[in-house]
């Protein structure tokens, strides 16, 4: 009988292979028909979905991008893992798609599927987060924002703020609940405070990783509460974290605000994607954010008309960015010798 | 038709079990070919999931015998996390050599087995909840050797990485006019190796013999002269080996330690052991189904993935999915032999 | 313990003998430990909160209300073990299916609404009844088809987490209502955390049932042999499947508690590894990992220990990730002294010594 199964087994065998090697002649006119169409096929791999902040960046790439404006946006949700977005570029390369978009969960070890997406002639258009490769031809283009432009935005409006209200540098005790470790906005954002303290003299108390949710930030900020009594700044590195920290502060019977000489603690953070940071905003439960703009897919999908018409788009594109502010009397930040606007949250907005 | 039911019916457990989980994979993978085309019709496809899943393949032949012995082991993927780490913190902080590097995720591997095989056989506790503390130890371990994830830059070690077998002929020209050259890893040459070892183990071998039996009855095999305590043993050290292998081989895959790594990767093991037509009971199983089972679970994923079907969660639930037919299948065998065993 | 000394020893004799014993000396040895290196942890706080409403804080309360999820999910987990001689390891993300539903309901679509769409309460039934479907269908599995428990609740363990985002469609829907969060904090008015007297109440309903019904009875001896229960005029697949309907209940009511915590929910990371915590203590509460009796005081201590040994690591400032291989190292300890084998090794050498000491006395 099991020389049976080992009959059926080889019968089946054949006929893969067989398929197999018609699949393989058939290649040529397969590419042709794709040729023909149109329609821009885009393989896009995205981190995952573990804040608002990457919710809005997927919807934004797939409204830019939609069929309806005549693009094929195949996406795939690494889940945080890159291993799972190599194995989705590679995929893409197969599927032969026009453009890979990409946005890295971490910044190195990207060399390698990059250098066979390359070799395969598919132009890699990066957003959000930066890579590490030590040929920087193998990507076409970046779109994201200067994480570290945005913390010293957010740390110069602290300065201003405690010159301001006349508070020492010395009595600025902050603690960082940072971001995925090795992710650019954290390493961004965290040079952006670290550099701030030793600049201004501020006391930077403790930094523990709050992996971008609300969850661990709440974790991370209830241990800071036990371990330190002299917290008066806790700078989030986006919102979510933020979310997290301001419950576990009211939980211990401490009101948030930027009001640090009467025992307030003032909260700073990025982000500020979804209406309800900046609601907080506005009720001063956040001091001040500093915007990090979702909105990449309009200038992800002109690149790719640039690139498609033969164009050479920039190399790095930054999008956009502003501080969300209300109730301080600061209306506008000079950092590096440049102007920076400030947009103060209302009612009526 | 009736001829085939009837052959149908004179096969054993675990052969139809086998046949049942290669005929559903080509099946799988044609309609993949026929419906979903594009990328399911290159060679490179299949040998992407092959890369991707070499380590799995390894972890699978080691759960498979620790189940077909009737024992189960859950520390796989912890183990494979702390090789990354270990041999990432050696290579780079240490400059350490690659052999070495081998040498040490064996080492941890054995490790792991020795002592857990110790504790289930010789003391008589229960392999899950042993295997469980192992998960924990080895998870915790690897964020303890280093914290934070990096990417290894050792010279030598990012050649091996890179080393790549090109299949002749089997690569094709995409639309812009590019040759794209079909190719395995070194992790998969190093998995089919272990596949043939382990099929010739179980099926060659008296230890494999032995395994089946103890999986089987623990009772009749120990009347049979069988040293069950130690065949247990061996099956758990056997499947920490196998660990630190495949650990090793999912090292090369990615060149990077992290904590998160192969993260679940103990329940797709255990989850391609069961689609291959290994019995949680005991005694019954098979490596060949095993194999098979592991590109099974990466085909669905893949057409899960090129389906459109984009987000994240439907990848769970068609594995979850897919489990479920396969254990009422099996339960459904185990009802059929009972029956016939009672006529 | 008790302050009379000849009831004192009978006491003492009689926890020797139940399983109490292990928790409550495990416990000994974490507060012992505890009380030497700082004992500034079992300083409890009287604070206020954010409304002004007293609240009590400290290790110990942590302890009590992170402790409280745990305690009840060990509830079922205890029957579930009991009857059918294996664990259930999809708790966790069933836990995050019932918490997504529980949202989903009282957001009514909206993920940021600024009321709640419907009483939490309705919300309630309809997450208990969605958990409670889903220990049905581990039940039907393992019941019906004879499939291991662990492997048959594999399944769900696969697709919770992807079941619960796709009930939101994947968003993060948030719960402004401060009604919503005393089910995981505080009720104004009340310094003591809420989780800590819903964990209480299901205690007091379970030894109630077991107290005045047969379920303890009928799940030991289905546990103890499946086939001489059968021949007694009992449904050992009955009682499986409901020990698994039970611990779904026992999910729902940790989901709420979960979910009511954070206003939110994040599917991957809700409960992660509870499933784990939830096995060690009904084996930390000395009961068979492979069926049979059990003590359902003892798995509730047993929550609380680990709770403890938790917070212990929390505070000694181990690493939330690398918490678990102290964890590790402590159950391997527990299982292997509890070990029969072990076990009938320590009382021989017991006995050798008595012996010495008896022939030396002779002597």
């Amino acid at each position: 009988m099991r020389f049976l199964v080992k009959k059926r087994l080889l019968l089946l065998a054949l006929v893969f292979s067989t398929m197999l090697a018609c699949a393989c002649g058939n290649n040529h006119k397969a590419s042709n028909l794709t040729v023909d169409k149109e329609r821009i096929i885009i393989g896009f791999s995205q981190v995952g979905a573990e804040s608002d902040w990457r919710y809005a960046n997927t919807n934004s790439m797939k409204e830019a991008l939609s069929l309806s404006n005549g693009y094929e946006l195949i996406f795939d949700d690494g889940q945080q893992k890159q291993s799972n977005q190599i194995t989705a570029i590679r995929k893409f390369i197969q599927q032969e798609v026009d453009y890979i978009v990409l946005a890295p969960v971490t910044e190195s070890g990207w060399d390698t599927v990059l250098q066979e997406a390359k070799d395969a002639n598919i132009p890699v258009i990066l957003v959000d987060r930066m890579v590490d490769v030590k040929d920087d031809s193998l990507f076409t283009c970046w779109v994201g924002s200067d994480f570290e432009l945005e913390a010293k935005k957010v740390t110069a409006w602290l300065k201003q703020y405690c010159d301001n209200e006349e508070i020492n540098p010395e009595e600025v005790h902050i603690v960082n609940i940072q971001g995925n470790i090795g992710a650019s906005a954290q390493i961004g954002r965290t040079k952006g405070i670290e550099d701030a303290c030793k600049e201004y003299g501020w006391d930077l108390v403790d930094e523990v990783c709050g992996d971008f949710t609300q969850a661990k930030g709440r974790e991370v900020m209830k241990e800071f509460l036990k371990q330190y009594d002299n917290i008066n700044v806790v700078y989030c590195e986006n919102d979510n974290e933020a979310f997290g920290a301001i419950e576990a502060i009211e939980d211990a019977g401490i009101k948030v605000g930027s009001d640090i000489k009467n025992g307030e603690i003032m909260v700073l953070s990025f982000d500020g994607v979804n209406k309800t940071a900046l609601e907080y905003v506005k009720e001063g439960k956040i001091s001040c954010i500093g915007e990090c703009n979702p909105d990449h897919g309009p200038r992800v999908r002109s690149i790719i008309d640039t690139l498609h018409m033969g164009g050479k788009p920039e190399k790095l594109q930054y999008v956009n960015e502003s501080l969300f502010v209300s109730g301080s009397n600061i209306t506008s930040l000079i950092v590096d010798g440049q102007v920076y606007p400030i947009t103060e949250i209302t009612d009526e907005e | 038709m009736k001829k085939l039911s009837e052959k149908l019916r004179s096969l054993s457990d675990s052969n139809l079990l086998l046949t049942i989980t290669v005929v559903v994979f080509f099946l799988m993978y044609i309609g993949a070919m026929i419906f979903e085309g594009g990328g399911f019709l290159k060679v490179q496809t299949f040998f992407n999931i092959l890369n991707a899943n070499a380590y799995l393949i390894i972890l699978s032949c080691g759960m498979s015998i620790v189940m077909i012995c009737g024992g189960i082991d859950i520390s796989v993927g912890g183990v494979t996390a702390l090789v990354c780490m270990s041999c990432a913190v050696y290579l780079d902080f240490h400059n350490g050599n690659v052999f070495v590097a081998v040498l040490l995720a064996i080492a941890i591997g054995l490790a792991f087995g020795l002592v857990q095989g110790f504790l289930v056989a010789y003391l008589d506790i229960q392999p899950f909840i042993v295997t469980l503390a192992g998960m924990f130890f080895a998870r915790g371990m690897t964020t303890i050797v280093n914290t934070k994830p990096f990417n290894v830059e050792n010279e030598a070690f990012v050649a091996l990485k890179n080393a790549r077998i090109e299949v002749p002929g089997m690569g094709y020209y995409n639309k812009a006019g590019n040759y794209v050259a079909a190719y395995v890893e070194i992790g998969v040459i190093v998995a089919l190796i272990i596949v043939a070892l382990m099929f010739f183990l179980l099926k060659k071998t008296k230890l494999g013999r032995a395994f089946y039996a103890v999986g089987g009855n623990a009772q009749s095999a120990l009347m049979l002269g069988i040293n069950v305590k130690r065949t247990r043993f061996l099956s758990q050290v056997l499947c920490g080996l196998l660990a630190g292998i495949g650990g090793f081989v999912y090292f090369l895959h990615v060149g990077s330690g992290a904590s998160t790594h192969a993260a679940g990767a103990e329940m797709n093991a255990i989850a391609s052991s069961i689609i291959g037509g290994t019995m949680l009971t005991g005694g019954v199983g098979n490596i060949i189904g095993t194999f098979f089972g592991v590109l099974s679970l990466a085909t669905i994923q893949n057409i899960v993935s090129s389906a459109g079907l984009d987000q994240a969660w439907w990848t769970g639930i068609t594995i979850a999915a897919m489990l479920c037919i396969f254990l009422i299948i099996q339960s459904v065998v185990i009802a059929r032999k009972k029956k016939s065993v009672k006529k | 313990m008790s302050k009379d000394k000849s009831n004192g020893s009978q006491f003492w004799n009689k926890i020797k003998r139940s399983q109490m014993l292990i928790p409550l000396a495990a416990l000994l040895i974490m507060v012992i430990f505890n009380l030497i290196a700082d004992p500034s942890f079992f300083a409890i706080k009287l604070g206020y909160s954010s409304a002004g409403y007293p609240v009590l804080s400290g290790y110990l309360m942590t302890i009590l209300d992170c402790g409280s999820e745990l305690a009840i999910l060990a509830i079922g987990m205890t029957l579930v073990t009991a009857a059918c001689g294996g664990q259930d390891i999809s708790v966790g993300a069933t836990i995050a299916v019932g918490g997504s539903v529980m949202l989903r309901v009282l957001c009514g679509g909206n993920s940021h609404p600024e009321t709640m769409q419907a009483p939490i309460i309705v919300a309630f039934i309809v997450g208990a009844l969605a958990t409670m479907a889903l220990g049905a269908f581990n039940g039907v599995l393992v019941a019906k088809f004879k499939i291991q428990p662990m492997v048959a609740t594999l399944i769900l363990f696969t697709a919770g987490r992807s079941i619960a985002a796709w009930v939101n469609n994947n968003e993060l829907p948030i719960i402004k209502d401060v009604e919503f969060t005393y089910f995981g904090g505080f009720i104004p008015g009340i310094p003591i955390p809420t989780p800590f007297f819903i964990a209480l109440g299901c205690g007091i309903i379970i030894f109630l049932v077991l107290k005045f019904t047969n379920l303890g009875l009928y799940t030991q001896a289905v546990g103890i042999n499946e086939s001489s229960s059968k021949l007694n005029g009992l449904n050992p697949d009955f009682i499986k499947f409901l020990s698994f309907v039970i611990l779904g209940l026992c999910v729902a009511v940790a989901a709420l508690i979960k979910v009511s915590r954070l206003s939110t929910i994040n599917y991957s990371v809700i409960a992660k590894d509870i499933e784990m915590d939830a096995i060690l203590a009904v084996a930390l509460g000395g009961n068979k990992l492979s069926g049979g009796k059990f003590n359902m005081g003892a798995s509730i201590l047993g929550a609380y220990v680990i709770q403890f040994l938790t917070t212990t690591l929390y505070k000694f400032d181990v690493p939330s990730d690398a918490l678990p291989a102290y964890k590790a190292i402590v159950v391997i300890a527990l299982v292997v002294m509890s070990a029969p084998s072990v076990r009938e090794k320590l009382q021989s050498i017991k006995k050798s010594l008595s012996s010495k000491k008896v022939s030396k006395e002779v002597a």
